[in-house]
């Protein structure tokens, strides 16, 4: 198990971190999402001890991840980092030897990567040389090349097209079937609900939110509710007591319900509007619990 | 496929020291750079050769005359430092054709006085003919006159300063060495810099801090360009005494080889300081651009410290010379030029090495601490106790 635990980092007097805590399981994945300046790049950077918390700890297997447990770690950080006048095959084997390979096993396990991630070609170009595509590969051959016990991605999709986040996808999915812990931070929401087994939000310092996806949608849904009158006028949710509008075009109307709100009465006073063409409750995708995670104010944090 | 194991910081060290030399040594520049510094050392003696030894030979052509008009003229030229070789025609026209042909300098036919040259005589050689012709004349007419053996004495001649052209030769190469040591220090300073740089804004920083620390990349690092500074060093040395030894341009070669070993000393001390400051220097900014400022204040020390050299080989024992040659960071570059000079005490050195390795120290320690302050910082320049503050957070 990898425990992050109780992390807090400040910047002079920038507060980043205030208590970042979570877990992830052997052979799961874990998805990191938040905004820009959330704090994740710091929480990760500390895991790499490239960063010193100043309260907490990151565990791997019970045990304080330190230098020489790191170097079980492969770690691919935000802004990719490569020799850029450095021989592909040489690049990836350099950095399985400072992970602890000895230089035969460097060599073929470089060999290996830097095949299976379809550079074999460009084995003895120079990084600098490829597309950025291709240097993301190189940078995850790095990452995997000593057969990592855990994996730390900073956004590791980030700058790739379809067929590269696919492939990239495949590989990830790979270490998680060999029981690979691995977390990555990411933007793109849709793949981290794909992916993931779970999900953690963070905003403004703090975890607001981890669990599965499933589990962070029950605790959701039955409050959104999408109701469409076409022949509405427009504004006619406005006066409904125990309701919020979230959006409203054209009669299609997003609505938030308080917790104690009957939504019969909200049907009741769409039938009144004309025809209704729709009615149910919204399943909120991990886009609208990130938005309704980060939007809600400090304090309200809650784990589901 | 054999377990990954912890390496040690040895480990750590050497392999990133072996990264740096895998990528110089093939490096073209690099490459080009070292054969073209071996070809101005070798052509640096060639030009010593010819411009020391070849001015002062003459031939001179004979017609008629005996052996000691040739003895005479051997003399005299000995008398005025001048190398001189008697070629021995049968005629006038034989002699004529070889002036004209520039195969001798000048002809002299014994029976008329006569002194043939090419276009006008020079001081050299007309003093050295008309000195022969004169001597010979005067004895001549003394020998008529009755006076056979004439006591002249002879004047003896005792040099107060022995040494000095020897050490007038070792400052020569003292100085070669300095511009040789400075040249290094600038270049191998600049690989330095350029290759810290080169790992910041490429990021690759932070992939290697996440497997070992700061001192052991900076270790590696100084290590790895310093084998190759010092093996480049050490072959300009061997190739400068050998062609030195081999054109016979040194009289002692024994102080020659001292004096390269002097400077080579004191190259791997100012390597030591001088690829520290500029790796620490180089770790506040992110982009190549952003080099030449930061470096500026190391670089002007160098340039001092090699003016100063090159000003000590005139005044080795001046207040300046003496003074800087203790000084950390001037002392590689004046010492060796005073110690070539041969007018240091033994305690000046050791006073001045001692300095040194403080002064070492000194920067791997604050630097180093600098180093892993600064590193993981991109964007702009960092101020020299921002990055103190960092490494500590």
């Amino acid at each position: 198990m990898l425990e992050f635990d109780g992390l807090r980092k400040s910047f002079g007097e920038v507060r980043v971190l205030e208590g970042v805590g979570f877990t992830v399981q052997p052979g799961s994945m874990f998805g990191f999402c938040g905004s820009n300046g959330a704090g994740k790049t710091t929480t990760m950077r500390i895991a790499m001890g490239l960063v010193r918390p100043d309260a907490g700890e990151v565990r791997w297997r019970g045990r304080l991840l330190d230098q020489a447990s790191r170097r079980r770690v492969g770690y691919m950080p935000e802004e990719r980092g490569l020799y850029p006048k450095m021989k592909v095959g040489e690049q990836v084997a350099y950095f399985a030897r400072l992970h602890g390979l000895d230089a035969a096993a460097a060599t073929r396990a470089a060999g290996e990567w830097v095949e299976r991630l379809g550079l074999g070609a460009r084995r003895d170009e120079q990084v600098e040389k490829l597309s950025l595509g291709n240097q993301q590969r190189v940078q995850l051959a790095a990452a995997l090349v000593s057969r990592p016990e855990v994996l730390i991605l900073d956004e590791p999709f980030s700058g790739l097209d379809p067929v590269g986040v696919d492939s990239l996808a495949e590989a990830l999915l790979g270490q998680v079937r060999e029981g690979v812990p691995v977390v990555f931070s990411s933007h793109q929401l849709d793949l981290v609900e794909r992916l993931c087994d779970s999900v953690g939000i963070l905003a403004r310092g703090r975890m607001v939110a981890t669990g599965t996806v499933e589990e962070l949608r029950r605790r959701e849904a039955g409050r959104l509710l999408r109701v469409v009158v076409p022949d509405a006028a427009p504004g006619w949710a406005d006066g409904l007591g125990g309701t919020r509008v979230v959006s409203e075009r054209a009669g299609d109307t997003l609505l938030e319900l308080a917790p104690d709100t009957d939504d019969q009465t909200v049907l009741g006073a769409a039938l009144r509007t004309g025809r209704v063409t729709h009615f149910a409750w919204q399943q909120p995708t991990l886009v609208e619990l990130f938005r309704g995670a980060v939007a809600a104010p400090a304090g309200a944090e809650v784990a589901a | 496929m054999t377990a990954p194991h912890d390496p040690s910081s040895g480990e750590l060290v050497r392999l990133v020291a072996g990264r740096e030399i895998a990528t110089r040594i093939r490096d073209k520049g690099f490459i080009i750079s070292s054969i073209v510094i071996l070809l101005v050392i070798v052509g640096a003696v060639l030009v010593q050769v010819l411009t020391g030894s070849g001015e002062d030979q003459r031939r001179v052509g004979l017609v008629g005359g005996d052996a000691a008009l040739v003895g005479a003229l051997e003399a005299q030229g000995e008398a005025l430092d001048v190398d001189v070789e008697v070629v021995e025609f049968d005629d006038a026209a034989a002699a004529r054709t070889a002036v004209d042909e520039e195969d001798v300098d000048g002809a002299l036919l014994a029976g008329d006085d006569e002194l043939l040259v090419h276009e006008s005589a020079g001081g050299t050689l007309e003093a050295i003919v008309q000195g022969a012709v004169g001597q010979l004349a005067v004895a001549e007419q003394l020998t008529d006159a009755g006076i056979g053996q004439l006591d002249v004495p002879e004047v003896a001649v005792t040099a107060l300063d022995a040494d000095a052209a020897a050490d007038q030769q070792q400052v020569v190469a003292a100085i070669f060495g300095v511009v040789i040591l400075y040249s290094l220090l600038i270049l191998f300073g600049q690989f330095i810099a350029q290759g810290v740089v080169e790992e910041k804004s490429s990021r690759v920083v932070e992939l290697l801090l996440a497997t070992m620390r700061p001192w052991q990349l900076l270790a590696g690092k100084i290590l790895g360009l310093g084998l190759l500074a010092l093996g480049q060093i050490v072959a300009i040395g061997v190739v400068a005494v050998g062609a030195a030894l081999a054109f016979d341009v040194v009289d002692v070669p024994g102080d020659l080889i001292s004096t390269v070993a002097i400077v080579i000393a004191w190259f791997v001390l100012g390597y030591a300081w001088y690829a520290a400051v500029f790796a620490v220097a180089a770790s506040l900014v992110s982009r190549q651009e952003d080099l030449a400022t930061v470096l500026m204040p190391t670089s002007m020390v160098l340039i001092v410290a090699f003016f100063i050299g090159i000003q000590a080989a005139s005044d080795p024992g001046g207040l300046l010379a003496r003074v800087t040659s203790y000084v950390p960071g001037l002392s590689p570059l004046v010492m060796p030029v005073r110690q070539a000079a041969g007018e240091v005490a033994a305690w000046e050195i050791a006073l001045a090495v001692a300095l040194m390795l403080v002064a070492i120290v000194l920067v791997v320690r604050v630097g180093g601490r600098v180093y892993s302050g600064a590193l993981l910082r991109t964007g702009g320049k960092i101020k020299l106790r921002e990055a103190l503050a960092a490494e500590r957070a």
